[in-house]
């Protein structure tokens, strides 16, 4: 669009970079020297271009690039044209009549104002006479031609923008070309989003019934008496001859009553033609209502169900000024089991609902969602402990600054995990005859596992230890050379087990994606003997000759190993671990406990290590040199520092966990959500709302408490 | 007596912070090292126990080799090398009762700090080592809420529990204004004498080196350039005390 604003001093070369861009966007910038730009500007067009007609292609009813594409770059160049057209008059404007600047930057902005009321014009009358083929209505929406206008702006700059460079090896502002790019992914995901500003405004008021009981709940919260009066007097039907039926009511004074004559009488009958008889015509009087209402006329059959008698007379009744009132009525059809024989005693009830009572009892919604929001605050609370019991010992492994001075031998290693691999198996299997003796698995499962537990614990690092002390005193005391092949034997058996697991993992993990299940299953051997074969001798060789003597940073590799874990596990949403939880041990908070109490110890453990790596240093210096060991070390001189942030982090990460749990419970994980999820399915929106209004009051108020306890410990 | 032979110290970025170093200490000895800053005077003292692993030579002291020793062995050494920073190295959130007591931490089984738990009598030797540096009142204070002088004297308490054979003291009074500095040496002196306790001790002030050596030694770029004694150091002319501190220094004490 600036092509031409300013006259340049060098315009043969000039135009000859305009014009390789105008072919190939980006290539005058790229000839010209701007090699970086010119590229970006290639990118950014290819980019632009094939968003565009992608999008246009989805949104249409048919699918197709080819077809989209056609349309899109007939419009780009209709756009185009109209847009070298307003040029050529600026310039002519600009040379022949308008010589002050200001007169120029008027012209130009009433240039650009017509350029986009010429588009919305053609993209509105577009949409109006698409043409007769359907798929072209589709496709020729205004988002097309918005598109391609703006993106004819694009090829434009960048054509002067090519000129200028070339002209004076100047950099102009890259200002027209973001603005248009913004622009043009504006209206991409305005277009994508589907975005209906006119429908949103017209059916704006279907949300207001929701809305109202959405905002104002507190009605639900509490329970209402309607106090009732009621009168009855009972009726004999069917009247077989000579029965007068139960003896009549009579006035009592201080009470409302009724009176209902005759006492006997006949059902109203509905045949199955349709045909309509009336029962036996009562007269029914009552008196001690209350002066001015009005009374309903329930019919209660023998089971004692009541109902409103229809098609029989009035049912709303007004009272006169004396509390009286007199009305007819035929005794309704009522269905009668058929294995009621003979004369039944039927009720009229008249009831006078006078006045609704607040109460201050809660409402059964109220207290479902109160017992929710308990237990969603102590879910949060079970995960949050949960989660520091774990990601504190995580996070001690996860500090840069405490394992990068662990340093161990290969012998060390080798020895230490040959023999904790063993003294895991063995605790497995000492683990499994005394589950055996205990009554297996299902019997005591507490006591099993915390037996197991401790032993693995145990012999592990039992193992460990003897294994580390084992190799390291026979690399002393034995022939240097049998202990460095003995050695290097041992973690070349290491190398291979890792290489087998590695080798499974790509032909299961990897290899199964691309290949039918069957034929992946048959080559794994392969590939994991083949893994292990490599990984093998690459240890040996390791181990023999390249650092045997040396000290391996065991513990950077621990390090990594427990920060890349962390992070994956935090990566994954708490939602997702919930479902996990869900399979696990089925919907309900324990389910919602097990998701946030795995992203917590991630979360926290992250935190933690963060803190730990951020200490002084000079007070561990200073443990070292008394002689303490690490254990010393850490709860000394690494505990009391870290210990405020940890506190500040917990409380933080409680917060987090509380909101997070109503979020769970909508998957399923118990809490509040689980109800609000139900209550909004039931479209039950008050109820809902109450829910929504304890989780705001409970999440704003927990907000400003953590807030507080963490400002007095940081 | 403690010899070191051939020390030679590069970090794993490439800096060489200490060639072929070699020197003698006696018993009883108050050492200074001085040098700029960048010459290896806290390098040399942190490999006397290992706080930083020397990459080559010998250190051994009344008869153990320092240099040789595996973890275990290393801790029992370090218990009796009592060590003083430059920035008093405390816990600041911790009271001074327990960073005095942790000075002690090598001779305590380490499954006992698990409950912070400390032997009787070490609380009345944490005592008696506050009354020692003369600020006993202060044993239930935060450590930062002590001045700077008062934390060094906490720092000495601290190597004091210890019991040690010898203090290394790393720059003790570069934090601290010209007053302190005399009454933190002071007590470092008076310590060297009463317990015939050996001291090596880095400096940067000429004249607190001429007060208070016995024998000093000149570090520069990681080189022994200068020994002698405070009688030497006090004769030094304007060329050797260039040859230390560099051709830009200036003499600026007695």
């Amino acid at each position: 669009m600036d092509a031409n604003q300013e006259p340049t001093v060098n315009r043969r070369p000039s135009l000859l970079y305009g014009a390789l861009s105008l072919v190939l966007p980006g290539l005058g910038q790229a000839i010209a020297g701007q090699f970086r730009r010119g590229s970006g500007i290639f990118l950014t067009f290819i980019v632009l271009a094939g968003l565009s007609i992608w999008t246009v292609a989805q949104r249409a009813r048919f699918p197709d690039l080819t077809l989209s594409a056609q349309i899109f770059w007939i419009v780009f160049l209709e756009c185009a044209a109209l847009l070298l057209f307003l040029i050529c008059i600026r310039y002519l404007l600009n040379r022949f009549l308008i010589k002050d600047v200001s007169g120029q930057v008027f012209t130009q902005w009433g240039l650009i104002i017509f350029y986009a009321v010429a588009i919305f014009l053609i993209a509105d009358s577009l949409l109006s006479n698409a043409g007769t083929s359907e798929e072209l209505q589709q496709v020729y929406e205004s988002t097309t031609v918005f598109s391609a206008a703006i993106f004819a702006v694009f090829w434009f700059w960048q054509i002067g923008d090519a000129a200028r460079i070339g002209a004076r090896q100047e950099i102009p502002s890259m200002g027209p070309a973001i603005a248009s790019a913004c622009l043009l992914i504006f209206v991409l995901g305005w277009n994508i989003t589907q975005i209906d500003l006119p429908k949103a405004i017209e059916e704006y008021r279907d949300t207001q019934v929701i809305l109202r009981q959405l905002i104002w709940p507190w009605e639900a919260a509490f329970e209402f008496e309607v106090v009732s009066v009621e009168a009855t007097a009972r009726v004999q039907a069917p009247c077989p001859e000579g029965e007068i039926g139960p003896p009549e009511n009579e006035p009592i004074a201080g009470e409302s009553w009724i009176i209902v004559t005759p006492t006997c009488g006949e059902l109203s009958v509905l045949s199955l033609s349709g045909e309509f008889t009336p029962g036996t015509e009562l007269t029914i009087t009552g008196g001690n209502f209350t002066p001015g209402s009005e009374v309903e006329i329930f019919w209660k059959n023998p089971i004692g169900n009541p109902f409103r008698p229809r098609g029989v007379g009035e049912t709303i009744i007004p009272i006169d000024e004396n509390g009286e009132f007199v009305t007819n009525l035929n005794i309704p059809q009522a269905l009668i089991p058929d294995t009621a024989v003979g004369a039944q005693i039927h009720t009229v009830v008249i009831r006078e609902e006078s006045t609704v009572v607040f109460t201050w009892r809660l409402s059964r919604e109220m207290k479902l969602a109160l017992v929710g929001m308990l237990e969603t605050i102590m879910l949060g609370l079970m995960a949050t402990f949960f989660g520091i019991i774990f990601a504190v010992p995580l996070s001690f492994l996860a500090a840069r600054n405490l394992m990068s001075n662990i340093v161990s031998t290969i012998s060390a290693i080798t020895g230490g995990l040959l023999l904790a691999v063993a003294g895991l198996i063995l605790a497995g299997l000492i683990t499994g005859q005394i589950s055996s003796l205990l009554g297996g698995l299902s019997e005591n499962p507490i006591l099993i596992a915390l037996i197991g537990l401790v032993l693995v614990l145990g012999l592990g690092y039992l193992g460990w230890r003897l294994g580390s002390w084992g190799l390291a005193t026979l690399g002393e005391r034995a022939p240097a050379i049998l202990s460095r092949i003995l050695t290097a034997f041992l973690f070349a058996l290491i190398g291979a087990a890792f290489g087998y697991a590695l080798g499974l993992f790509f032909s299961r993990g990897i290899r199964a994606i691309i290949l039918p299940d069957e034929v992946a299953a048959l080559t794994e051997d392969r590939y994991a003997i083949f893994g292990a074969g490599v990984l093998g001798v690459i240890s040996f060789i390791y181990a023999y000759r390249i650092n045997f003597d040396g000290e391996i940073r065991i513990g950077m590799i621990i390090y990594a190993i427990v920060r890349t874990i962390m992070n994956i596990v935090r990566a994954i949403e708490p939602l997702i671990w919930a479902l996990v939880g869900i399979i696990w041990v089925g919907p309900g908070p324990f389910a919602g406990t097990i998701a946030l109490t795995l992203h917590t110890i991630a979360a926290l453990g992250k935190l933690y290590s963060e803190s730990i790596e951020s200490i002084d240093p000079g007070p561990l210096e200073a443990i070292q040199a008394t002689g303490g060991n690490r254990l010393q070390t850490i709860i000394y001189a690494v505990i009391p520092q870290v210990l405020p942030p940890f506190i500040s982090f917990t409380i933080y990460r409680w917060d987090i966990n509380v909101r997070l749990s109503t979020v769970i419970g909508l998957v399923g994980g118990g809490g509040i959500g689980f109800i609000l999820i139900q209550w909004i399915r039931q479209f039950e929106y008050e109820a809902a709302g109450l829910a929504v209004w304890l989780i705001a009051i409970t999440v704003s108020v927990l907000d400003y408490v953590s807030s507080e306890i963490r400002e007095r410990f940081v | 007596m403690l010899q070191i032979e051939n020390l030679t110290k590069i970090y794993d970025d490439g800096t060489q912070a200490l060639t072929d170093v070699s020197f003698t200490v006696e018993e009883g000895e108050f050492l200074v090292v001085i040098g700029l800053s960048g010459s290896g005077k806290s390098t040399l003292l942190r490999c006397i126990n290992r706080l930083v692993e020397p990459t080559e030579g010998r250190i051994t002291w009344n008869g153990r080799d320092i240099t040789a020793a595996d973890q275990s062995e290393l801790r029992e050494i370090r218990r009796e090398i009592g060590m003083i920073f430059q920035h008093f190295n405390l816990v600041k959130r911790s009271t001074v009762m327990t960073n005095v007591l942790s000075g002690r931490l090598g001779y305590t089984p380490p499954a006992w700090s698990l409950i912070n738990r400390f032997r009787k009598e070490d609380r009345v030797r944490a005592m008696q080592a506050l009354e020692r540096v003369g600020i006993p009142d202060k044993a239930g204070n935060r450590a930062d809420e002590l001045s700077g002088g008062q934390q060094q004297r906490v720092g000495i308490a601290r190597a004091l529990m210890q019991e040690p054979k010898m203090i290394l003291a790393d720059e003790p009074v570069a934090s601290l204004d010209p007053v302190l500095a005399h009454s933190i040496l002071g007590n470092l002196e008076r310590i060297n004498q009463e317990d015939n306790m050996t001291v090596i001790c880095s400096l940067h002030f000429l004249d607190l080196v001429q007060r208070y050596a016995s024998r000093v030694i000149g570090l520069r770029d990681g080189v022994i350039v200068f020994e002698g004694d405070s009688q030497d150091i006090r004769q030094l002319s304007d060329e050797r005390f260039k040859e230390i501190y560099g051709e830009e220094a200036e003499r600026l004490g007695g």
